[in-house]
């Protein structure tokens, strides 16, 4: 009786693998390999394309332009804090009224004016500004301050 | 179809990952100029919901609002906030990368108290018509 099972286990388990071997030998294609190939195309050919795609709409243009800046945001950080002292320091020293005889110095005041008050949030410009005035207006900022 | 599936999806990525690099970057310097004593109110950038009825063509779907707290420990005036805010809107440059990258709204407030101001990016910056050459 045990004989006859373990023959019969035995049979079976050498027809079992006989028709793996087989099935394997007469399955040639392999489509989970197909699939993943195809999907690598794929990527491929759209990388490829995203990398070669002129940026032509007005649209890609504009953005393109815009990430090219570069930005302070040290300054803006500065001049959120520190812009409106200078610009008030500035606006007071450098006003044309300060200059009613001289007229080269008068209009010379008039365009650091001008600018002073367009870059009244950008601290970065306002020191420059400063020393523009210190040099071509020739202000020492204790007297102008001693006098106004 | 599917090329513009793609672009999306490859546009999506890249906006995020800049969108998260200009707040990085703020906060680094923001953190910077605190701790060296230069700005005496910590600034804190981030991102929020955003006002729906101050959308534009470059506008993200979701959070499109820039958000910046100010850590003064007080309740921060109007004229603080304003001057905040028009700090930033002054910079063209920031304001044209906030727009292009999907933010259409500025928004500033305090730590403290329940007020903030808001403004709407699109009214700082020209924008493209793009019906034309989209």
């Amino acid at each position: 009786m045990n004989d006859t099972i373990i023959k019969d286990t035995l049979k079976v388990a050498s027809e079992t693998i006989t028709k793996s071997i087989d099935s394997e030998s007469n399955d040639h294609i392999n489509w989970w390999l197909w699939i993943a190939i195809i999907e690598f195309v794929l990527i491929v050919f759209l990388v490829i394309k995203q990398k070669i795609k002129p940026n032509n709409t007005l649209k890609q243009k504009f953005k393109k332009e815009s990430l090219e800046q570069e930005i302070d945001f040290n300054n803006i950080i500065n001049s959120s804090f520190n812009s409106k002292q200078l610009y008030d320091e500035l606006k007071v020293k450098c006003h044309p009224d300060l200059f009613p005889n001289d007229i080269e110095k008068n209009l010379l005041a008039e365009n650091l004016f001008q600018e002073i008050t367009e870059n009244q949030n950008n601290a970065k410009r306002l020191i420059e500004l400063k020393e523009v005035v210190k040099q071509k207006l020739n202000i020492n900022p204790k007297l102008a301050t001693g006098f106004l | 179809m599917l090329d513009n599936l793609w672009n999306d999806v490859v546009e999506w990525f890249s906006d995020r990952s800049e969108r998260a690099r200009l707040v990085r970057s703020f906060n680094e310097s923001a953190k910077k100029y605190f701790v060296s004593g230069i700005a005496p109110t910590l600034l804190k950038a981030s991102i929020s919901r955003g006002e729906s009825s101050y959308k534009h063509q470059f506008s993200n779907w979701l959070n499109s609002g820039f958000r910046i707290q100010a850590f003064a420990g007080r309740v921060l005036t109007k004229q603080e906030l304003m001057r905040i805010g028009k700090v930033i809107l002054d910079d063209s440059v920031l304001v044209r990368r906030l727009i292009v990258l999907g933010w259409d709204t500025l928004e500033v407030h305090g730590d403290s108290g329940q007020y903030g101001c808001r403004w709407q990016l699109k009214d700082y910056i020209p924008l493209p018509k793009l019906n034309q050459n989209e």
